[in-house]
């Protein structure tokens, strides 16, 4: 069994940004913000206030509830990645994707070895359940 | 001295016995004979422990109060293991040179890549580590006490040895025949032996009733004994060698050096665990199988528990003896030892299931919820007929949160859906929406769905439910080959969605807020608030009533339901599931793709050329289907009535005895009395009845219900 506690999620607010890479490289976020980049062209900024993306009159900027996520210590991603990680997981700062017990998730490292675990509202009880 | 319990009896036991060593210290074979090897080798001592089968006895420890029972005679043990396991913890570990075997030659293999400056790991059995499969990757896996470990590796160098090599003649089945290592370890344990007789090559068989009393020479000469030893040589212990040939492994000691192959086996049980005997191989070589690999597979000879341990090198000599020409061993298949299904799924899951945010709301109701296309959603609430009239006749709800929903932006969307799609795109105006498929480049039926102009720019597209989850893939993949610029973001798990259906859906809506001049007309959407929740309200129809989903944010997906099952309380609402939208829909001839359709599907087979223009420039798809306008086309799937019950979906379709088809959606539609049904027919000429499951069924045009579409627009 884990020898950590399992992750608590909770419910995630925030702006989902699709738009070219160069514009979202120099959008100016909202203080107070949190901007998780899941691919060149894709942001996820965790916060309540709209962002803007000057950079491209194009970009969908939508409201982004979909997400559940769980601050998780070194210690906790080491647990999960000994016994739910098949693949091999990369060192901080970054954003890693695959899935974690089987269930499609998002792991955004830090450089202390901890991180966000984002995980899809309709998949939670999955990786809670498993996980736990 | 402690006691295990052998087939009911209890015998004693000493401290450090394994359990073939307690049985043999008793006086009984550990199993029901059979040369023992002691070495993990082989599955002559195999055994059922503790509730598990197939438990090589010669490895596990006589643990006090251990229950063991011989397999069945004769027969396997039926599969399975205990009826409650415990849970299997899987470690995932990363090494880089991994030396599996801790004898003379992996010590050193070992100390050599370490004086290299190698970071090395050793795994041996002795220590507990057990070995079960190679694979590529490579990646080993490892039985523990603790659980199962799956190792990621670089490197692997394989020291497992030699395995001594069993006798093949008459009498080999019975107790009391040893290698000499594992004669060795029993007089280690302080087990006499007897009487024992050492031979060689000169074995030409046993005697003796169950166990060995004697001992025949080549020169027919017998000696008789209590237990014999026979001394054949060794063989390289390859099995996970040979487990994963394309993994780069390196083999040291014994398990890498030439060992000469034993004297053709003439007579005898050649494969103890499928007690094939070389009678047996003389059949399969008499029918012609003379390859190494085909006399396996038409005799199972080495498929066993043991993966060919034991009978490899006899075989192998069975093969050169008739062909004059040695052949090379064959594969092994993980695992190398009998794993528990605990053992062999742990730190697997099947399939994510996800729930929709009205999860919840569907168990309180009392729904039956079920899997489908990746998703628990309601089969039904308790009644799916009462659920299909308050859609025919008052109003219902429908969750339709699991559809595929995608929004697609940028300067050339236009021209990226166009080019994607077989409909007209272009003259979709802002607001409004037009039904669509999608097809591959064959022109086979991939999807289908809604487009939903938002802006000149800007489109939101849909999905079926099933569909969703390449729908996205699908999309990038084109826009990313032509090299447009549109940006795609997939918003199926962001946004909930409630079908508000039947005649009365109007009325509930402005029950809601929406005033008449609001509310989208047959084929149009627009953002509203609907019970002062934001939502973009598609206006369609899958059921063949009025029909307004309601696209919205899933966290408040809860409380619009609420909203909506209270203000129509009073029009009688009900929510309706699965089983009664799949029967609205059927009536209403609508086809569900991946039900109705097959692989190679086209528009014209499923009656849905309408939904193509081939005037258009270019389509995916768009020159398949040019090509294959011309020629006959004898697939078709046509509409069906007959009286009921209505037959299984799946059942087949004769015409004149002959099967041309089968049944893809089957219904007794409550407004009809009778059955309603598509399906397919594969021959021409098309038949206008025909026979299903017995009876008769006539071909109907579709739709069965509203042909003239009035309902929907009411």
């Amino acid at each position: 069994m884990p020898a950590c506690e399992p992750p608590r999620f909770e419910g995630l607010v925030g702006w989902r940004i699709i738009a070219d890479r160069s514009a979202l490289d120099t959008a100016p976020w909202p203080a107070g913000s949190h901007v998780v980049r899941i691919s060149p062209d894709d942001a996820f900024v965790i916060g309540a206030a709209e962002p803007g993306v000057p950079g491209d009159e194009h970009a969908i900027v939508t409201p982004e509830l979909g997400f559940a996520g769980a601050a998780v210590s070194a210690e906790q991603v080491a647990d999960i990645a000994l016994h739910h990680i098949e693949w091999k997981l990369p060192a901080g700062p970054c954003v890693a994707q695959g899935q974690i017990a089987g269930v499609p998730s998002k792991l955004v490292l830090h450089a202390d070895g901890s991180a966000l675990l984002l995980v899809a509202c309709a998949a939670r009880h999955e990786l809670e359940d498993r996980l736990g | 001295m402690s006691r295990v319990v052998y087939d009911g009896t209890p015998i004693e036991c000493e401290p450090g016995d394994s359990l073939a060593i307690a049985a043999l210290r008793a006086g009984q074979h550990p199993a029901r004979g059979g040369t023992l090897c002691l070495a993990g080798d082989c599955g002559n001592c195999s055994a059922i422990v503790d509730g598990t089968p197939w438990v090589r006895t010669c490895q596990t420890e006589a643990r006090p109060g251990a229950v063991v029972q011989r397999h069945p005679n004769g027969s396997h043990p039926s599969p399975g293991g205990p009826e409650h396991h415990t849970q299997v913890t899987v470690r995932h570990r990363s090494a880089d040179h991994v030396v599996i075997g801790n004898g003379d030659s992996g010590a050193a293999a070992a100390a050599a890549l370490r004086s290299e400056g190698h970071d090395v790991l050793v795994l041996d059995e002795a220590a507990g580590d057990e070995v079960v499969g190679v694979f590529d990757g490579p990646s080993i896996i490892v039985r523990r006490n603790d659980g199962i470990e799956h190792f990621h590796v670089h490197h692997i160098t394989l020291a497992t040895g030699a395995a001594e090599v069993h006798p093949v003649c008459p009498g080999n089945l019975m107790a009391g025949i040893f290698t000499p290592k594992a004669a060795a370890k029993v007089r280690a344990a302080g087990v006499d032996l007897g009487n024992v007789v050492t031979v060689g090559a000169e074995l030409k068989a046993f005697h003796g009733e169950g166990r060995v009393s004697e001992v025949e020479l080549a020169d027919g000469s017998r000696v008789s004994c209590d237990n014999v030893i026979v001394n054949l040589g060794s063989a390289p212990r390859d099995v996970l060698a040979r487990m994963a040939p394309l993994v780069p492994v390196q083999i040291v000691g014994p398990a890498a050096e030439a060992h000469a192959l034993p004297a053709a086996p003439q007579e005898g049980v050649l494969c103890p665990c499928g007690k094939i005997t070389v009678e047996d191989l003389d059949g399969v070589w008499n029918k012609g199988f003379h390859d190494l690999e085909l006399v396996k597979r038409s005799s199972l000879c080495g498929t066993g528990t043991c993966q060919g341990a034991v009978c490899m090198p006899h075989l192998r000599s069975f093969v050169a003896d008739r062909s004059g020409v040695e052949p090379k061993p064959f594969t092994a298949r993980p695992a190398a030892r009998q794993v528990s299904m605990a053992e062999a799924a742990a730190g697997y899951h099947i399939d994510t299931f996800r729930r929709t945010p009205l999860h919840g709301e569907h168990t309180k109701l009392g729904a039956t919820l079920d899997k489908f296309g990746g998703w628990f959603r309601p089969w039904n609430y308790g009644d799916a007929v009462s659920e299909y009239w308050a859609v025919r006749e008052g109003v219902s709800l429908g969750d339709v949160s699991t559809l595929g929903k995608m929004m697609v932006s940028g300067p050339d969307v236009v021209e990226a859906l166009e080019r994607l799609y077989p409909n007209h795109v272009h003259d979709i105006k802002v607001g409004r929406s037009r039904y669509v498929i999608n097809l591959n480049e064959r022109g086979h039926v991939l999807d289908d769905g809604m487009i939903c102009r938002e802006g000149d720019t800007r489109f939101l597209l849909t999905f079926t439910s099933g569909g969703a989850s390449t729908a996205e893939m699908w999309v990038r993949d084109w826009v990313e080959t032509w090299g447009l610029k549109v940006h795609v973001l997939d918003r199926t798990v962001s946004h909930g969605a409630i079908n508000v259906t039947g005649p009365l859906a109007g009325e509930l809506l402005r029950r809601a807020g929406v005033n008449d001049d609001d509310r989208p007309k047959f084929l149009q959407h627009r953002h509203i608030d609907v019970a002062g929740i934001p939502c973009h309200v598609m206006r369609l129809s899958f059921t063949g009533e009025a029909s307004f989903e309601l696209h919205h944010q899933i966290d408040q997906s809860v409380e619009l339901w609420q909203a909506l099952m209270e203000l129509g309380a009073p029009l009688g609402i009900k929510p309706h599931g699965l089983q009664a939208l799949f029967g609205l829909r059927l009536e209403k001839g609508h086809v569900i793709v991946g039900q109705d359709t097959e692989l190679d599907s086209t528009p014209r087979r499923i009656n849905m050329d309408w939904a193509v223009k081939l005037e258009k420039d270019a389509f995916v798809g768009r020159d398949a289907l040019i090509r294959t306008a011309s020629l006959p086309d004898e697939r078709r799937l046509f509409g069906f009535t007959m009286d009921g019950p209505a037959p299984l979906e799946g059942s087949v379709i004769r015409v004149n005895g002959d099967v041309v088809g089968h049944v893809t959606s089957s219904w007794d539609s409550p407004m009809y009395g009778h059955a309603v049904l598509m399906g397919w027919q594969k021959r021409l000429p098309h038949a206008d009845v025909v026979e299903i499951d017995g009876r008769e069924a006539r071909v109907s045009a579709v739709p069965f219900y509203d042909k003239e579409g009035a309902r929907a627009r009411m």
